[in-house]
């Protein structure tokens, strides 16, 4: 059994790293994006934790997972609903590219992984994962997006953003803690 | 006779407005906090004992103002531009209990 833990850890572990690493290698390149582009990295991210959220609302029985789940959905919702208003506003069309297909590509794993979980390892493993992707965000919002928006506006609503992922990851590590 | 009646009047307006003035210093004042940027701002208030507290979301995810950490006296959630008012009556520690890590306290002064 412990083995059996430690393996899922494990592959845990690797997952996480890829996403990282697939972030950090992307700012490494110095990938340039348009506004469309990153108006679509922004969109993808904040679907992404979402329908994580949406894989815990239906598994988890925690009760502090539950409303962590919950606030995810509502509030990822809202910078999506604000994103689109911007976009539309500014008569932009999201433009899908390498960063946003990385990320997906990365989600599809952990949600293979999430929803493959044993009721027993899936709270840790869901609320593991909302701390590193929340940091992963964070640092692509900060190296990437930001430094990458031309748009004043776009800049803005990025840099709006980031106290609600940090008060996420503050509240997700809570969890995380009390697990 | 005409200039003591108008000195009584002048007196009584005098009277009348520093009592006036007293009254409002005594009388129950409002504050406002504004939730912004996931923070209460200002994050601690002080007030005297019977003042109103009003707190203004100015954030597009909904924040709601809850007695820290037992939930015994709370708003409902509030959407952007909604606002919840308190008359205060002791020192309160207050939280948003959506976003955990949001705190705000309130100071009784003399
Ligand atoms: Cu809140």
């Amino acid at each position: 059994m412990k083995t059996i833990k430690k393996s899922t850890n494990q592959i845990f572990a690797i997952l996480i790293i890829a996403i990282f690493s697939n972030i950090s290698a992307i700012a490494q390149d110095k990938v340039t994006l348009t506004d469309p582009e990153v108006a679509s990295v922004a969109v993808v991210a904040n679907q992404i934790d979402i329908s994580y959220a949406e894989i815990a609302l239906k598994k988890s029985k925690n009760k502090e997972i539950l409303a962590f789940a919950k606030r995810m959905v509502t509030d990822h919702s809202a910078v999506i609903k604000q994103a689109v208003a911007l976009v539309t506003k500014l008569s932009v069309t999201p433009k899908d590219n390498a960063v946003s297909q990385s990320l997906n590509e990365g989600a599809e794993k952990t949600k293979k992984m999430l929803n493959n979980a044993s009721a027993k390892d899936f709270d840790k493993l869901y609320i593991d994962n909302e701390v590193a992707y929340h940091k992963a965000v964070i640092g692509a919002i900060e190296g990437l997006l930001i430094p990458e928006s031309d748009n004043k506006e776009l800049k803005g609503l990025l840099e709006d953003v980031l106290p609600a992922l940090q008060a996420h990851l503050k509240h997700a590590e809570m969890v995380q803690s009390k697990l | 006779m005409k200039s003591f009646i108008k000195s009584i009047v002048v007196l009584s307006i005098l009277v009348f407005g520093i009592n006036n003035t007293i009254c409002s210093q005594n009388s129950p004042t409002t504050h406002t906090v504004l939730i912004k940027k996931m923070k209460f701002i200002p994050e601690v208030l002080k007030v005297k004992k019977g003042d109103t507290v009003v707190w203004i979301n100015k954030d597009f995810y909904p924040h709601d103002v809850s007695k820290y950490d037992d939930n015994a006296w709370h708003s409902s959630p509030l959407d952007k531009g909604e606002s919840w008012s308190k008359i205060v009556t002791e020192t309160e520690e207050y939280y948003c209990s959506l976003h955990v890590v949001m705190r705000g306290q309130i100071i009784l002064t003399n």
